[in-house]
């Protein structure tokens, strides 16, 4: 019955967007940030792809209340969805009935590109110019959030560094110190394999933790030029950089690099393995750090867990401290219902937030000093002293190719790892693909 | 015969549901019909592109020729575990007198379980690392060599996918036939018992035929459900790895609202209800034709 549903679903869905699909009315050009009116308190909306008991709606939650005692009949919806999939399929079709609410979660995509192309979005750098908090941001975190021609749309409500987390133990156990190359993973691999060791624990599941795996070598080889050049068909998968990723990643999975079975492990699971001190190695954000480095890691390998930041190449072309550092998922905020009620609660909510989320002991967007808390071992303190210092962005691939590119990469990568198909083959593919579907979203 | 009156009066009673139908069901279909002709991303102008998804679709995407291909093994593995489990637990459902009533309730328990409690399970079961319920069981009676990561091996995947969705509804399509199998005649069966028949003939040559409009009806149901196959493969592999699981139903989903296009997509949604519609239609042919001989 689920079936005849959904498909009852996606056919109403279609109804919906062909029915909708009429002119736009914009409120405010995107540019004006600050429109003339008085405040008119209402209830606005806030479309999320956020955990629902997670730091930032908890935090947004009370601001929001605090807000309604001053500005009665002001209120803040929050529209949550349940899974990613969900999210996507309210976003995009309300985005097509042109029915998005006042403020809407969205990463820095190609589809989000257009909505702003189209005046749907309220220029964020002006916004937080005005209010007077642009300095205040990491400028990483902003970066993160641009589009390619270096517009911001988007506000991050979170920040994080991404590194390999490793256990000392294993390394020891396999007589191996961490890599100082990129190249010299395979090697590094191998030993732990033949020391009993699950290399790198790996949530293939959720794709794009592999996907970062493909980002690596090109960003060593030539900065970021590569994907910026890549997604719009100025570059190409059989480019050095796209070889040598291609092959660097067969070579990962012929050195027994991921668990077996990996392509169909999720977050937890993947996680698991490596806090149960079954695998050596982790990449992962500084999000976890409250599973990775307080006392909710098991006594016996709490003090076993280090890590180490993406390492380079030999002839580099971006520093040591320049890495993948995402801050999140954006909120965008909708130009069409933009008025002084929006901006001014945005003014009091961003304004208070990054202390009350830093109070929680996550890093903000904002250079705003973090809590550390009571239960956190000494690699707390050392993760977020380290997230300071990240130069230039990795930017992950997921955010940037045109979705049906993304997906095949996603899909190819899998198969790549595995030794299903060869380096060759996977080039051949992917550029097969990326020149049909590149010129439709950067054409 | 009704009166002329009493007609009008069931034709008006008709009528209600008869616009849900068409408002639910028929709208949307000629929707996608009309969808289908254009290249849409949902937010910018729609472009008139003809017949092109549909050349594209036959001709020029091989993730497509891959995931119909797929669909239809999808299909016979759902139909011989759904249809041949089902007739072959109500057949022994017949023999037996005591605890049919409780084994009943328990093979349809997992109709009523939820799709994504199924794809957990399912997940657990297939486990490779740590050792799930099947290669654990595998590796206790000797098997270890057959260990393998089901949901990640491209050679296993997709009957993987295919088995919790065959083993879901097996339950259902066996109440339908065991009430049908009750409504055969007893005096017809022991007339042939006492005419010599033995176990098999008796069931070939008078259950079965007895029971043929109620297996051409779950024939039906069970095929158009499989061909519209999508949760249980999407939540445990999203079509992977690779597109070794990716059905016509998944990969529709993924380009309508991962990359976005929307007409494409409708594309292959006109293609799965007129693939609906032809099964239902050879089935009919097969059948029935088998039942006029």
């Amino acid at each position: 019955m689920k079936k005849f549903t959904l498909a009852a679903a996606a056919a109403a869905t279609a109804l919906t967007l062909s029915a909708c699909g009429g002119s736009s009315t914009t409120g405010v050009s995107p540019g004006n940030v600050n429109p003339s009116g008085e405040i008119k308190a209402r209830e606005i909306s806030w479309l999320l792809s956020r955990p629902a008991n997670g730091s930032v709606i908890t935090v947004m939650k009370e601001l929001a209340d605090e807000y309604t005692k001053t500005h009665p009949g002001f209120a803040l919806k929050f529209v949550e969805t349940p899974d990613r999939p969900s999210y996507i399929q309210k976003y995009e079709t309300l985005a097509a009935a042109k029915k998005l609410p006042e403020l809407f979660d969205t990463d820095a995509t190609p589809f989000a590109a257009k909505l702003a192309k189209q005046g749907q979005m309220v220029d964020a750098e002006k916004l937080l110019k005005d209010i007077g908090l642009y300095t205040t941001y990491r400028p990483s975190a902003l970066d993160y959030q641009r589009f390619d021609d270096g517009s911001l749309y988007m506000l991050p409500f979170e920040y994080g560094a991404e590194y390999f987390w490793y256990n000392k133990a294993l390394f020891a156990k396999a007589g191996i110190a961490i890599p100082t190359s990129l190249d010299d993973f395979p090697a590094m691999c191998t030993a732990l394999a033949k020391a009993g060791v699950t290399p790198i624990a790996m949530a293939g599941k959720e794709q794009w933790p592999l996907e970062r795996f493909m980002a690596y070598q090109p960003f060593r080889m030539e900065g970021e030029d590569y994907v910026a050049k890549l997604k719009k068909g100025q570059a190409k998968f059989s480019d050095p950089a796209g070889t040598k990723a291609a092959t660097w990643l067969a070579d990962l999975g012929k050195a027994g690099c991921f668990q077996k079975g990996f392509s169909s492990v999720g977050y937890t699971d993947a996680e698991n393995l490596f806090t149960a001190g079954t695998a050596a190695v982790y990449n992962m954000g500084t999000w976890e750090l409250p599973a990775l480095a307080t006392d909710k890691l098991p006594a016996d390998i709490r003090d076993d867990v280090d890590f180490f930041t993406l390492p380079t190449i030999a002839g580099a072309k971006t520093g040591p401290n320049d890495y993948v550092a995402p801050s999140g998922i954006g909120m965008a905020v909708n130009a069409k219902s933009y008025d002084p009620l929006v901006r001014d609660f945005l003014k009091f909510a961003l304004t208070n937030y990054p202390s009350r989320y830093a109070a929680a002991g996550a890093l903000a967007p904002t250079k705003t000093e973090v809590t550390i808390p009571a239960n956190a071992t000494p690699l707390y303190k050392k993760a977020l002293t380290t997230a300071d210092s990240v130069g230039k962005l990795a930017m992950p691939w997921d955010t940037q190719l045109d979705p049906t590119t993304n997906t095949k990469l996603q899909q190819e990568l899998v198969l790549l790892v595995q030794g299903d198909i060869t380096p060759q083959q996977f080039i051949e593919t992917m550029d097969t693909t990326l020149a049909q579907n590149a010129p439709k979203f950067f054409g | 015969m009704l009166p002329y009156r009493s007609r009008w009066s069931v034709a008006l009673f008709l009528a209600p549901p008869l616009l849900l139908f068409g408002g639910a069901v028929l709208l949307p279909i000629l929707q996608s019909v009309y969808l289908s002709l254009f290249e849409w991303d949902g937010i910018t102008d729609m472009q008139f592109v003809g017949l092109d998804n549909y050349a594209h679709m036959v001709g020029g995407d091989p993730t497509f020729t891959t995931a119909f291909v797929n669909q239809l093994v999808y299909v016979a593995i759902c139909l011989i575990l759904q249809l041949g489990g089902a007739l072959l637990i109500a057949s022994l459902l017949l023999t037996i007198t005591k605890g049919r009533e409780i084994l009943k309730v328990l093979y349809l328990l997992p109709a009523v379980i939820s799709t994504v409690a199924i794809g957990l399970l399912f997940q657990r079961i297939y486990s490779y690392e740590p050792t799930g319920l099947l290669n654990g069981i595998l590796k206790g009676v000797g098997l270890g060599s057959l260990t393998r990561p089901w949901l990640s091996d491209v050679d296993t995947v997709l009957a993987a996918v295919s088995a919790p969705e065959g083993w879901r509804f097996v339950g259902l399509y066996t109440i339908i036939i065991y009430a049908a199998l009750l409504a055969v005649p007893k005096e017809l069966e022991e007339a042939a018992r006492l005419d010599g028949a033995n176990a098999w003939q008796v069931f070939a040559k008078i259950r079965f035929p007895y029971i043929r409009p109620v297996w051409i009806t779950t024939t039906v149901m069970a095929t158009t459900f499989a061909l519209r196959g999508f949760d249980i493969p999407y939540l445990l592999t999203n079509g992977g790895p690779g597109q070794s699981s990716e059905l016509v139903t998944t990969y529709m989903y993924k380009t309508a609202f991962t990359s976005t296009n929307y007409g494409y997509a409708s594309a292959m949604s006109v293609f799965i209800v007129a693939e609906c519609l032809v099964a239902v239609g050879l089935i009919y042919l097969l059948l029935y034709r088998k039942a006029d001989r």
